[in-house]
């Protein structure tokens, strides 16, 4: 397969209605339910999801580690065992070993000999930050140690896509910067980079694009800003003495309402709409303060809206 | 290819380095046959000094063979080491290739040792082709205990792992007559270990210059079984 083969559309990741169920004792479990998406070259995307929302069953799918029960699965318009067998996929898993008994040189150097274009095991090792461990043995490191080893070898072979499953987990601040800089520049190259975390304030920086799935389905796809716009996410809060829970209630656009005694924090899909409709109705709050929420939030909002069973009218514009 | 021996040449260096393969395939055995190993009484045909190179060759073959693998097998696919090469262009076999090769180097060591002090230290004598093929037969009877390592590395997980070659292992030294020679009954069941025979297979070159059909036809059997687990489990594990 040459280098740039891709699906006629030019897609580096397509989900075609995938499904995936797994037989647990309590039942069926649907991990994934009907999942399409694409992703484009060059795109740096977060894929975000609560805790058993079907991402590592997605990504698992996505590298070919299992197949779907129905529906396509397709990596540069082939399937994930071409893909890889050419050296298209660079990936850090969460559950991925590493070597026991040899050296992080030896380690990275094995991934540079499985590859086909690698680049130089000084460099990844330079771009991991972990130069100065070369010649420390892999099962000696520490766990953010041992994940920037695997981050060496997730660059390594200069593939078009790279997969990263929590990558940044039990990394200090400094390490973590080296490295979301160093995808940056992965990504300026034209490589499509792929990332599932829990840190939503790194797929608020760096991702340009950001998938969010929930009970196995799509649930919000688009940019940071977009997901948080459409999470129609503002928190309202303001001091009010004594004023009424129906009060509050009867408020138009709420999302939530959190009291701590004169304090009220609401969270509203039109903060303008739910502020007149108090001052309408008599009241006059003191140290009024409207924000603009972060991505977690939004994140939090839209999947518990989606657990809930709540209507998703304020997602249409992230969809 | 290329790949793969990248791979195993790797694999070599780290069972080398291996604390578990020093002590048990290497020390333990010389130290054994140092201890014990140097007297002339005759034993199955042929001086006990040359009875138990034979059988401390045999044993650390054998020890190196089952412990590496077993384990490691086990271990590797625990910790996802084996789904962390499965995302890269290494051939799907490459894994477990490099593994059988790596047990047939690592045991070729177990034997030089041994039969070095034998010939070196305590003045054992045969004509120069015996020294080469009871090296080399040694070493080919070791490679069905190869298959038994991946056969148990591919059904147990590591902590499993450990006691289900102990339980293999401990049988198959002491009834084979490697740690020491058997008599009465031990002797009639250790016969149809291939522990046992693989040894025999040594003595008889020695004795006599010949082997039996009978100790090559066990060793054989063996072989054939413990392969076939070997690919059964290594079958299954990978449809998980």
């Amino acid at each position: 397969m040459p280098r740039d083969t891709r699906s006629p559309d030019g897609a580096v990741v397509e989900f075609e209605n995938v499904s995936k169920t797994f037989n647990s004792p309590k039942g069926p479990v649907h991990a994934v339910n009907g999942l399409t998406m694409a992703m484009q070259p060059g795109q740096t995307i977060a894929f975000l999801g609560p805790n058993g929302a079907g991402k590592s069953t997605a990504l698992n799918m996505l590298l070919g580690l299992s197949r779907p029960d129905s529906g396509r699965v397709a990596l540069f318009g082939g399937s994930a065992s071409q893909a890889i067998k050419h050296g298209m996929v660079g990936a850090m898993l969460q559950s991925g070993g590493l070597m026991s008994e040899v050296t992080v040189k030896e380690q990275v150097e094995l991934w540079a000999k499985l590859h086909p274009r690698p680049i130089p095991v000084s460099d990844a090792l330079k771009r991991a930050n972990i130069a100065d461990l070369a010649e420390r043995r892999v099962d000696k490191l520490s766990g953010g140690q041992q994940q920037r080893v695997q981050f060496a070898m997730a660059i390594i072979g200069d593939s078009p896509l790279i997969v990263l499953d929590e990558p940044t987990t039990g990394m200090d601040v400094e390490n973590r910067q080296a490295f979301w800089a160093t995808m940056r520049e992965r990504a300026l190259e034209g490589k499509t980079v792929l990332f599932a975390t829990h840190y939503l304030e790194e797929a608020d920086q760096f991702a340009e694009r950001v998938i969010v799935i929930n009970k196995g389905r799509l649930l919000a796809d688009g940019s940071a800003a977009q997901i948080k716009a459409g999470a129609g996410a503002k928190r309202l809060s303001f001091r009010l003495p004594g004023v009424a829970d129906e009060v509050l209630y009867r408020l138009p656009n709420l999302v939530h309402v959190e009291r701590q005694a004169d304090i009220v924090r609401l969270q509203t899909s039109d903060s303008d709409a739910t502020l007149y409709a108090l001052l309408d109705a008599g009241h006059r709050p003191a140290d009024i303060e409207i924000q603009g929420l972060g991505l977690e939030q939004a994140f939090l909002a839209i999947t518990a809206e989606d657990n809930n069973g709540a209507d998703t009218v304020a997602m249409e514009g992230a969809r | 290819m290329n790949a793969t021996l990248t791979l195993t040449k790797l694999d070599v260096l780290r069972v080398l380095r291996n604390t578990r393969y020093l002590i048990f395939a290497i020390a333990m055995p010389a130290v054994l046959y140092i201890a014990i190993g140097n007297n002339t009484k005759e034993t199955n045909g042929v001086e006990f000094k040359a009875y138990y190179m034979l059988a401390m060759a045999t044993y650390g073959a054998f020890a190196g063979a089952m412990m590496n693998n077993s384990i490691r097998i086990a271990t590797e696919r625990k910790t996802g080491w084996t789904r962390q090469l499965r995302l890269t262009p290494l051939p799907g076999g490459g894994y477990v290739f490099s593994k059988i090769v790596t047990s047939l180097v690592t045991t070729v060591p177990s034997v030089l040792v041994v039969f070095a002090l034998g010939g070196l230290v305590f003045d054992v004598h045969m004509d120069a082709w015996k020294w080469a093929v009871n090296a080399v037969a040694l070493w080919l009877a070791s490679m069905i205990f190869v298959s038994l390592a991946v056969a148990i590395g591919y059904r147990f997980d590591p902590e499993t792992a450990q006691p289900a070659v102990m339980l293999v292992f401990f049988p198959m030294a002491i009834l084979g007559g490697l740690w020491f020679p058997l008599e009465g009954w031990m002797d009639k069941i250790g016969k149809w270990f291939p522990t046992y025979q693989a040894h025999k297979l040594g003595t008889d070159i020695i004795s006599s210059g010949t082997v039996s059909a009978g100790s090559i036809a066990i060793v054989l059997a063996w072989g054939a079984v413990f392969a076939a687990l070997a690919v059964v489990s290594y079958r299954s594990a990978r449809e998980q």
